[in-house]
């Protein structure tokens, strides 16, 4: 029995030329371009002066991109709580005994999931819009027209605005997620659980919550990903501002380079997104493996290892003596 | 004896439990409603909406209209100068081809980066897997001043080169696993028969791998449709835009005619739509297993 087939070399290499000369083409050669042009003064003209590390001493003390960083990780927090949040409690709701027409729960809560963050944005500024908006037509319905306000014009609350239609438009998604793996927790655990007595938010609590895990952590680390790169929305809704007060680090990145064209600087804020997203991205993996292994399943690897140790020990002594 | 007790116990039927249940059926069902609802509705705001005269629309935002009319669908799609038709057109023709090309070089890759041993195999699958991680925003830059650099810029496949790059690595990675399920014996058996490497990829495991590259395909359909930030870089011809540049150039000229853009929204968003409520549980569960093994 072969374990694998074995083609000519010039049958794998052409069949691979075209793929990796592609994705190294738009992948990885960016990523240099993008480091090698982050030490030039280089405002997209002819003329590229070399500059050493005053771009990135600018960027260290940018106050705008730093705030766009921690934009960024409001976010992450924020859509982590509500997405993943939200969807927890639909899918725990969903899948009661007592609901009715969950395929049609299902198809419509993704719904918002395959629409353009364009088609969104614009949904949602529509529904903030001061004079022919829904948010204020329905102030105005419940008698509370003191409270209407130009919602998109508050430096305090527009980043709680945008990040709204971002909760709303992926619950969905999540939920289907979560929903498949939920479906695959066997039904007696459930019902024997119902037998001794345990209350719908005990069963949720010790023994959907364990099970589903892994699967939360998968969600968690997609959310992660996907709100360090945040941008369509809130291009579309307010650009990032009013004033900075809603940019975020892809958002500032596109502002410098392409409507300032300082490329230069532009290049070394790419740089800067690069590490910082992969930054967060490791550090909420380590976080999460640090909260997701309890206490329990820490000392027990302990001991594993102590016993490892030991026995290791052990046999060096024996090879030793001989 | 013990466990009828028990039985008898849960299917408790006294007036209680049942009223009850039935309060609980109530919330649970409501909560839901309100849940989907709110996902649904915009989508319904804004057909009904669209149907109306921009006037009609500004006295009452909400409600339905009296003398609906497609004046504003006929306007957008009599009126050559909106170009949003041609955005449609665009982004079909990139979609279609993106999506082609991604489960083509992904089936090719996955097949061999699984099957094929040589000594690049596994720098290749790190170099992919790679992929996954890096945060494509930090490209935006650079790939638009390579794009510039080279006149790749605007043309009618430059959005396909980004597109299919970014769609690689979790494409061929569902593709590896998923082959790594297939028992060997099947290509065995055609090397016995005599049939080349080339012939057996594409006649006997492209037929086994079909429901792993429908998967692929339906994956990357939403997101090359939807993608707004490379092209708004690398297009500035009007003639190439997509639909999310297309729509964003119309909102701007009609930023206070609301009727007139849900009905451009509605138009542009039309096959996407009828493409999701048509095929929603393979597209659902297409999705959730991208996200969970990718």
């Amino acid at each position: 029995m072969l374990k694998s087939i074995k083609p000519k070399k010039w049958v794998v290499a052409a069949y691979l030329a075209v793929p990796v000369a592609l994705y190294v083409f738009t992948v990885f050669a960016p990523l240099v371009a993008a480091l090698f042009y982050s030490f030039f003064e280089w405002k997209g003209g002819p003329v590229k002066t070399f500059n050493g590390f005053a771009n990135y001493a600018q960027l260290f003390s940018d106050e705008v991109f730093w705030s766009s960083f921690w934009h960024n990780i409001f976010l992450v927090i924020v859509c982590i709580v509500g997405q993943i949040g939200i969807a927890f409690i639909v899918v725990l709701l969903i899948n009661s005994k007592v609901t009715k027409l969950q395929g049609i729960h299902r198809t419509f809560g993704f719904f918002p999931s395959t629409i353009s963050a364009v088609c969104i944005g614009f949904i949602w500024q529509m529904i903030y819009d001061s004079r022919r908006g829904l948010l204020n037509y329905f102030l105005e319905k419940i008698g509370r027209e003191d409270l209407q306000k130009v919602w998109l014009n508050e430096p305090g609350l527009v980043m709680l605005l945008v990040s709204i239609p971002l909760i709303w438009q992926f619950i969905g998604y999540y939920m289907v997620i979560l929903l498949s793996a939920v479906s695959s927790i066997s039904t007696e655990v459930l019902e024997s659980a119902e037998i001794d007595g345990a209350t719908g938010i005990q069963r949720a609590r010790y023994i959907v919550l364990p099970l589903i895990k892994n699967t939360l952590l998968v969600c968690i680390t997609l959310c992660v990903a996907g709100n360090m790169k945040a941008f369509d929305n809130i291009y579309v809704m307010t650009s990032g501002g009013p004033g900075y007060s809603s940019m975020v680090m892809a958002m500032y990145g596109y502002k410098v380079s392409f409507e300032q064209s300082n490329l230069g600087y532009g290049s070394c804020i790419s740089v800067g997104i690069f590490v910082l997203a992969l930054a967060v991205i490791g550090g909420s993996q380590i976080l999460m493996n640090y909260f997701m292994t309890d206490s329990y399943d820490r000392r027990e690897a302990k001991h594993l290892k102590e016993i490892e140790k030991e026995r290791k020990q052990a046999i060096k002594a024996r090879k030793a003596n001989k | 004896m013990a466990k009828e007790m028990k039985m008898t116990k849960v299917e408790d039927n006294s007036a209680g439990t049942r009223v009850k249940r039935g309060v609980l059926t109530v919330v649970i069902n409501f909560f839901l409603w309100f849940f989907s609802l709110t996902c649904i509705f915009p989508l319904f705001w804004m057909l009904y909406s669209s149907l109306k005269e921009k006037r009609v629309f500004n006295k009452d935002i909400m409600s339905l209209p009296k003398e609906p009319t497609l004046a504003n669908y006929t306007k957008i799609l009599s009126n050559k100068d909106y170009r949003l038709m041609q955005s449609v057109g665009n982004s079909a023709r990139t979609t279609i081809l993106s999506v082609l090309l991604i489960v083509i070089i992904a089936f090719i890759v996955g097949y061999i980066l699984s099957r094929v041993d040589f000594i690049l195999n596994k720098p290749l699958y790190i170099m992919f897997l790679m992929g996954m991680l890096i945060p494509i925003h930090s490209l935006m830059v650079p790939i638009y001043i390579i794009f510039s650099k080279m006149g790749l810029s605007n043309h009618w496949y430059t959005l396909l080169l980004p597109y299919v790059s970014f769609a690689l690595p979790m494409s061929i990675f569902l593709v590896q696993g998923y082959v790594k399920g297939i028992p060997t014996e099947l290509e065995e058996a055609a090397a016995i028969d005599g049939s080349t490497f080339s012939k057996t990829l594409f006649g006997i495991i492209l037929p086994v791998c079909k429901p792993i590259l429908v998967t692929v395909a339906i994956i990357n359909v939403f997101s090359c449709w939807n993608e707004f930030s490379f092209a708004l870089i690398l297009i500035k011809d009007r003639a190439l835009y997509t639909v999310p540049l297309g729509l964003k150039q119309f909102t701007g000229q009609f930023s206070s005619d609301y009727p007139k853009i849900m009905a451009a929204m509605l138009i542009t968003m039309a096959p996407i739509v009828v493409f999701y409520f048509a095929f929603s549980k393979q597209i659902i569960k297409g999705m959730v297993a991208g996200a969970v093994k990718g």
